[in-house]
């Protein structure tokens, strides 16, 4: 404890510019994870509507697509994936990234972590959605057929909206932990927060003393902490508003890695 | 399809004590996190507030870290300071850890289900709390979660592929890195790896059907 809280230990986020340093990683962390997110949520509905639809060529196709990505280690995805990717795909991504992107961003690798972000991450969120849309009583969309919507308009107005509305709060455990997985991108090379502090605690960079690596990486630790607890506030109040609005009330949801469940509890 | 067999023939031994590394810190980290994911799910549904507190601190800390950080203070943050942990402890501590705040959440779920009228039964009967929960509530709550904790279990198995990066343990990625390092078969050495960590889900989810068809509880 003594050595924990020890403000000599803590000197570094104070000296020099380090404790910016840090912010810079984990500003690369933080653009990856909202474009994996978005890319991702987007992938994800698209496979999930693929999954349900009525052609069982494709249902199945689609089926086995999402379990194979679903069931490899992302780790081993990433790796894989920058490895296996040819050198034209890389310069592409770096002739055509968008310039708001930080230069970090800028570099062909970035590419690679993406799309092994988004196969893994859009697997595990179609089969969150599909749950969603499977657990909406037979009769709404009998009773959409019934009105004589058509299959996008009974998607759009009656299925879409209750069946993801009840998988937010999976839906959004599965975000914080694509924004916790964002540290796995350092080892293709890519300079985020867990580089940064790696290099922080490298030899002669804190002045020619090492920054403490305990410290530094709780540091980081808490930044992770603080992130993903603002949201999970934020579906919170989302679910909070849904449920004034609209009188419905959201699956409970433990947020579970990356698996979807559905606690059985419903207190009596 | 002739590289992909020959280079499982010519380093099978390899592959096969990466498969074994990742057994070992498998189990160890399942053994831990049930051990302390239940503890913690004990002070979740304890009756004092401070203790649901603690119990959601853990929870919550262990849950929005990344695993790759929490692995890195245990072992290199902690040897820094002194601390001779050595990379299994460190490894199996650091994932075993992470993976309890899920367990624990499993957990709670699990004895929320377990309705209050009976909690209330037994104290009436005479059970004081302890005893309540260890005959009534978790006997039922274990039996319920055990296709979360499957999946736990799952993501756990897929986690281990990180300690094995961030420590020098040679699991079963670090072996497919150095056989693709070697032979730059990376197609072949990759696969295999995939095929090891398949095996270990496979035979979780086997596993857990089959307890499930025996104890599970449908409601």
């Amino acid at each position: 404890m003594g050595y924990l809280f020890d403000p000599d230990n803590w000197e570094w986020l104070t000296t020099g510019n380090n404790a910016q340093f840090v912010f810079e990683g984990f500003l690369v962390n933080i653009q990856i994870a909202l474009i994996a997110m978005v890319l991702s949520l987007i992938v994800g509905l698209v496979l999930a509507l693929a999954r349900l639809g009525r052609n069982r060529l494709i249902t199945g196709a689609v089926g086995v697509w999402i379990d194979i990505w679903r069931n490899v280690p992302l780790l081993l995805l990433i790796l894989y994936v920058y490895l296996a990717m040819p050198q034209p795909w890389k310069e592409t991504w770096e002739n055509l990234a968008p310039g708001f992107l930080s230069d970090v961003l800028q570099d062909g690798s970035v590419f690679a972590a993406l799309i092994a972000l988004v196969l893994y991450n859009s697997a595990v969120l179609a089969e969150i959605m599909r749950a969603g849309i499977l657990s909406l009583d037979r009769g709404q969309n009998e009773a959409a057929v019934a009105l004589g919507l058509t299959y996008w308009q009974r998607m759009r107005i009656v299925i879409l909206p209750q069946g993801l509305r009840r998988m937010l709060p999976a839906t959004v455990s599965q975000l914080i932990t694509l924004n916790k997985d964002t540290t796995l991108v350092s080892i293709i090379a890519i300079q985020e927060v867990m580089r940064h502090g790696r290099i922080l605690t490298g030899q002669n960079f804190f002045g020619g003393v090492q920054a403490p690596i305990l410290q530094v990486f709780l540091f980081i630790g808490a930044l992770f902490i603080v992130t993903n607890l603002a949201l999970s506030r934020l579906s919170h109040s989302l679910e909070i508003r849904e449920q004034e609005r609209t009188g419905t009330t959201v699956e409970p949801v433990t947020g579970l890695e990356d698996q979807v469940v559905i606690a059985q509890a419903r207190d009596s | 399809m002739s590289s992909l067999v020959e280079l499982l023939t010519e380093n099978f031994g390899a592959l096969a004590s990466g498969f074994w590394v990742t057994c070992r810190l498998v189990v160890g980290s399942f053994i831990l996190a049930a051990i302390v994911g239940t503890l913690v799910a004990g002070l979740r549904i304890a009756p004092s507030k401070w203790l649901q507190r603690l119990g959601g601190i853990y929870v919550e800390t262990f849950r929005n870290v990344p695993l790759l950080v929490l692995l890195v203070i245990s072992y290199a943050g902690l040897r820094r300071s002194g601390v001779a942990i050595d990379t299994w402890t460190a490894g199996i501590g650091a994932l075993g850890l992470y993976t309890a705040a899920y367990f624990a959440e499993v957990l709670r779920s699990g004895v929320f289900a377990v309705s209050r009228g009976q909690i209330e039964a037994s104290l009436s009967l005479g059970f004081d709390y302890p005893q309540t929960l260890r005959r009534i509530v978790l006997p039922q709550a274990l039996r319920t979660v055990i296709s979360p904790v499957g999946s736990i279990t799952i993501a756990m198995i897929k986690n281990s592929a990180i300690v094995g990066a961030a420590l020098a343990l040679n699991d079963m990625l670090k072996e497919a890195r150095i056989l693709n390092s070697q032979t730059f078969e990376t197609e072949a050495a990759f696969f295999w790896a995939v095929v090891g960590y398949l095996i270990l889900t496979l035979a979780a989810t086997v596993a857990i059907r089959v307890l499930e068809q025996r104890y599970a509880i449908r409601r």
